[in-house]
């Protein structure tokens, strides 16, 4: 079935959270009032809005891209299912970077997401506010969540897109760990690092939707069974047997605050990391030796599975297809994709394929595959030997690292900072990309805002797998130490 | 000329003997290597519960959104299709890998949904085996065994100048068994893949229908399909440069692409300095010849990438060891068991081997028809009521044992009639047709043999009978007595006559014979 989705979901809106959303852009489509849910069930009245690469058979998904522009999937993902099951209001699809890949949100065939935070020192109309940008790729989920418009948001964690608008938006943006939360119905960037992620205004609203979703799902082979997710959660809880702050030690890794790190993050970060001492917590620094060469191997490994994963949209079975000019002959198989997936792929898009079909050819693949994949385990190693409930478990180990979200503020959408075709914006991902490399969890959780910028700074806690139980509580701790 | 030493000839001589004795090439060494390409026999694709389907099944009626590679979609892998890989890694002789993974294979074309095929290229499920082929010595080596993907089908209409794709194959298990060049003839080609063809459907794996698709107009039809390399060289000098000949779906096919091969590359090699370029060829059904489709420079780069969903393919002990404990019997096993527990001739149990086993029936193949008829039953009488007149009269009436209507049970029961002397071997005939004429009747054999009067009757004299004819032929009585025995055969065709077929004819012949001899006198 085909859907004119820009006309629907422009009548639809329109009757729906009139004018706040005109200067955001995060909803793409909004869906059709709900039926009420039964008052038992845990989300009933809890709205929540879904990133526009988690499937839903209700509404399009167009993972922002003009490839999928018509697209509605014949299935719910199984994130989607469990929350309609809980009795959440699913309210709309949310705007994101093209299939995932991007840090502002300016790279969507439905336009850039606009940051709805405004500045105590900007004095313009709200809707007039500084425009800045989201993050991405998730800017939808954070923005909607940051204006209100929904109570949580589902979005996508590749290499930060859950953390990065989180960050920039002032919301909390949890990437679970890889294999606990099903990614059946979620649209593909790459498969090894794609996570199910949780934004809210709160670590409790984020617990709550997690343990929802939180379930082996049978359609994912890389879902991880109930006994790895019990085994992991108890032997984390073992580590820190008290749950009390005052138990807890909190791993600081220096190569998390490089010189390149803004001033306007670095202090609240370091002022948060001293208000968790002031309250009994032990900082110990650490170090994760092989973070300088995470961001390079994140890019090879995720732009080669990128260009496997997209290789699908030929327009051929569902999506895009541009048909021959009139009156020319229609060409070969190669021409009718050569046409369709120029057109339908925006150039970032097409980018990271070109490089990642690069880095798996013939004479590529040892010198760039390979060599990523052995960071990748160098990477997963630093963790482990840092955690004290790990497997290779240091007995003066850490239960959690603290780090910056991002390295600077959300930047503006115009001018000098809007460059978002440059290496810079995969910069901005280098604090992100090592968990998502180790498939732990990690959680953006805001930090007051303070200094010259005003603007929203997130603090990162990343534990070890299956330890969402203890990221979370220390996610609280830094909401109740304000 | 190579001198024999006096003890018995080794390989490498036997080899060179054969190569020597070539007449269609003399001095040329040919070799062979086979990829093929095997349909599992699964209920449900290798990565998706869709149903797999067979031929003439409406097109893209057996699609799920995986099958065609809807976004979001994950694959979850068949373990049926698993312990049909392991039971032909036993079979094959093969190391089972612990450890095996999944690849994903590129390439762009509108029978690939997914734009990648998933298969085990970096480590695949089975390494190092092989298989015995007849008329010869050594085995053939199986360098490996992989688990894949296959394709969906299009076609091309030419009327309306479309391609049309049916997605219902996309998906399908495929075992590709991949040899090493250890293949030396065209008939050693052609008796690899008949042997494999067995022991596949004899385990269960595949159907191996090659045959059946020949006379289609898509050369992908069949559930075997193989991909052949052949080089030539002179006896001596090191191995040619491979051509591969791709999608051969017949025996006959792949034996005529080999021959044209051989030639074609013998006299690129007998002009001076000329060389064979490595090229991926076609083979043209109508003129047999081979084509090519692209050289070494054009091949694609398939930028293999190890699935990020599949993870690692484990193998518990346990699981192989229970496989090897369930194996159906292989068809070279059986055939032993036929000669040697049976008594079978080497004729006969091949008969028996070609008769499809491991093909569904309502009692199972027909070796295990077979061993149900053979208990308490003598082998060679029961070979010759399932072969000669059962499998005979089936093939008379154009259908094959796999359209038998009759379990054993009722086979068995009209021998045993014949053997007890029940009703003779006449009348068991006409039972048999009457049998297959009305094969949903309630009736047991012996009531229907009843009903048909083939009974023979306890009352029935005989002795009278016997006298009454030596009485009605007197001069023939008289030949008998002075010596000629084959006049007995006119006696006692009058008891048969008299007795509609009814009698017995050895008991009336003792009877005759003890008469006669009676009459003779002391």
């Amino acid at each position: 079935m085909r859907v004119d989705v820009a006309r629907l979901c422009t009548r639809r809106l329109s009757s729906w959270r009139p004018a706040k959303d005109a200067t955001v852009n995060a909803f793409v489509c909004a869906a059709p009032p709900a039926a009420p849910t039964p008052a038992h069930l845990p989300l009933h009245n809890v709205s929540v809005g879904v990133k526009d690469m988690i499937c839903t058979s209700d509404m399009p998904t167009t993972s922002s891209s003009a490839m999928l522009r018509d697209f509605t999937p014949p299935f719910d993902a199984t994130v989607v299912r469990l929350l309609r099951e809980a009795g959440a209001d699913i309210v709309g699809k949310l705007n994101c970077d093209e299939f995932g890949m991007g840090s502002l949100n300016v790279h969507s065939v439905h336009g850039p997401v606009v940051n709805p935070f405004q500045a105590a020192s900007d004095s313009a109309p709200w809707v007039d506010r500084e425009k800045r940008s989201a993050g991405g790729s998730s800017g939808g989920s954070a923005a909607a969540v940051a204006a209100g418009m929904c109570d949580a948001a589902l979005s996508t964690d590749t290499g930060g897109s859950t953390r990065l608008p989180a960050s920039y938006c002032g919301v909390v943006g949890l990437k679970p760990s890889y294999g606990l939360i099903s990614r059946w119905g979620v649209i593909s960037f790459a498969d090894s690092l794609d996570c199910v992620g949780i934004m809210a205004p709160s670590v409790a609203r984020t617990k709550h939707i997690f343990d929802t979703l939180n379930v082996p799902d049978p359609k994912d082979p890389t879902s991880a069974p109930e006994a790895a997710r019990h085994e992991a959660a108890s032997r984390a809880a073992r580590a820190w047997p008290s749950a009390a702050l005052s138990a807890l030690r909190i791993g600081v890794p220096h190569e998390y605050f490089p010189a390149e790190l803004s001033a306007a993050v670095a202090a609240p970060v370091r002022a948060a990391l001293a208000r968790l001492r002031a309250h009994g917590a032990t900082l110990v620094p650490v170090s994760l030796p092989a973070t300088p060469y995470a961001l390079g191997a994140y890019y090879v490994l995720s732009s080669a599975e990128a260009s496997s994963n997209l290789a699908r949209y030929s327009g051929v079975h569902f999506g895009l297809q541009v048909p021959a000019p009139a009156g020319t002959a229609p060409g070969t198989t190669a021409s009718t994709y050569a046409r369709t997936r120029t057109a339908g792929f925006g150039a970032e898009v097409q980018k990271r394929v070109l490089l990642g079909a690069y880095a798996l050819t013939a004479d590529a693949f040892d010198n760039y595959f390979l060599q990523a994949q052995r960071v990748r385990r160098l990477v997963r190693a630093d963790f482990a030997r840092v955690f004290r409930a790990g497997a290779d478990a240091p007995g003066d180990g850490v239960d959690v690292l603290l780090h910056p979200s991002a390295m600077r503020t959300a930047p503006r959408l115009h001018g000098s900072e809007a460059d978002t075709d440059g290496l810079d914006t995969y910069v901005q991902d280098v604090l992100t990309v090592p968990a998502s490399l180790a498939g732990l969890p990690a959680l953006s959780v805001p930090l007051p805002v303070e200094g010259d910028d005003g603007w929203p700074v997130g603090v990162s806690v990343v534990g070890p797998w299956g330890a969402e139980g203890v990221v979370l509580r220390v996610g609280e701790f830094l909401e109740e130490v304000r | 000329m190579l001198i024999l030493p006096c003890r018995p000839p080794t390989r490498l001589a036997l080899l060179a003997r054969r190569l020597f004795h070539d007449q269609r090439w003399p001095g040329w060494q040919v070799v062979i290597g086979i990829e093929t390409h095997a349909q599992i026999h699964s209920r449900q694709k290798l990565f998706s519960n869709s149903l797999t389907s067979g031929l003439g099944e409406a097109p893209n009626t057996h699609v799920s959104p995986f099958d065609a590679a809807f976004p979001g979609t994950l694959p979850i892998l068949n373990q049926n299709c698993v312990d049909l890989a392991l039971r032909t890694a036993i079979a094959l002789n093969s190391k089972i890998q612990t450890r095996s993974s999944f690849d994903r294979k590129h390439y762009f074309y509108s029978d690939l949904p997914a734009g990648y095929q998933i298969t085990q290229h970096y480590t695949p499920i089975a390494l190092e085996g092989h298989l015995h082929i007849p008329n010869r010595d050594s085995p053939i080596r199986i360098k490996q065994i992989q688990l894949e993907q296959d394709t969906a089908k299009s076609t091309f209409d030419p009327h309306t100048r479309t391609s049309n794709i049916d997605l219902n194959r996309a998906g399908t298990g495929l075992l590709e068994i991949v040899t090493e060049p250890d293949l030396r003839s065209p008939e050693e080609a052609g008796a690899y893949v008949r042997v494999l063809q067995a022991m596949l459907r004899a385990i269960g794996a595949s159907d191996g229908n090659m045959e059946a698709a020949s006379t289609h107009l898509s050369t992908s039809d069949g559930s075997l399909r193989c991909d052949v390399n052949v080089s030539v060289n002179l006896v001596g000098q090191p191995s040619g440069t491979r051509c591969e000949i791709k999608n051969l779906n017949s025996v006959k096919f792949m034996q005529a692409a080999i021959i044209f091969e051989v030639h074609r590359q013998r006299a690129l090699l007998s002009e001076q300095d000329a060389i064979v370029p490595q090229e991926t060829r076609g083979f043209n059904h109508d003129t047999f010849e081979t084509f090519k489709m692209r050289s070494k420079e054009e091949a694609p780069d398939y930028r293999y990438m190890p699935d990020p969903n599949l993870g690692v393919l484990f193998i518990a002990p346990e699981r192989i060891k229970h496989t090897e404990q369930t194996m159906p019997e292989l068809p070279w096993v059986t055939r032993v068991r036929l000669l040697e527990t049976y008594k079978l001739s080497e004729q006969d149990a091949d008969t028996l081997l070609n008769l499809g086993s491991g093909q569904e029936h309502l009692d199972g193949g027909a070796i295990a028809y077979f061993d149900r008829l053979c208990k308490d039953r003598n082998p060679r009488v029961v070979f010759n009521w399932m072969v000669h007149e059962l499998l005979g009269r089936l093939n008379t009436a154009r259908l094959t044992f796999a359209d038998n209507p009759l379990p054993s049970s009722q086979l068995g029961e009209l021998a045993d009639l014949v053997d007890s002397g029940a009703i003779t071997g006449t009348s068991g005939k006409l039972l048999l047709r009457e049998m297959l004429a009305d094969p949903a009747s309630s009736k047991t054999p012996t009531e229907r043999a009843s009903s048909l009067s083939l009974l023979v009757h306890d009352g029935l004299d005989l002795d009278a009978l016997c006298a009454a004819a030596i009485a009605a032929l007197p001069s023939e009585a008289m030949a008998f007595r002075n010596g000629h025995k084959n006049v007995l055969n006119k006696i006692l065709g009058w008891v048969m006559r008299e007795t509609r077929g009814k009698a017995d004819s050895s008991q009336v012949r003792e009877r005759l014979v003890a008469l006669l001899r009676q009459g003779e006198g002391p």
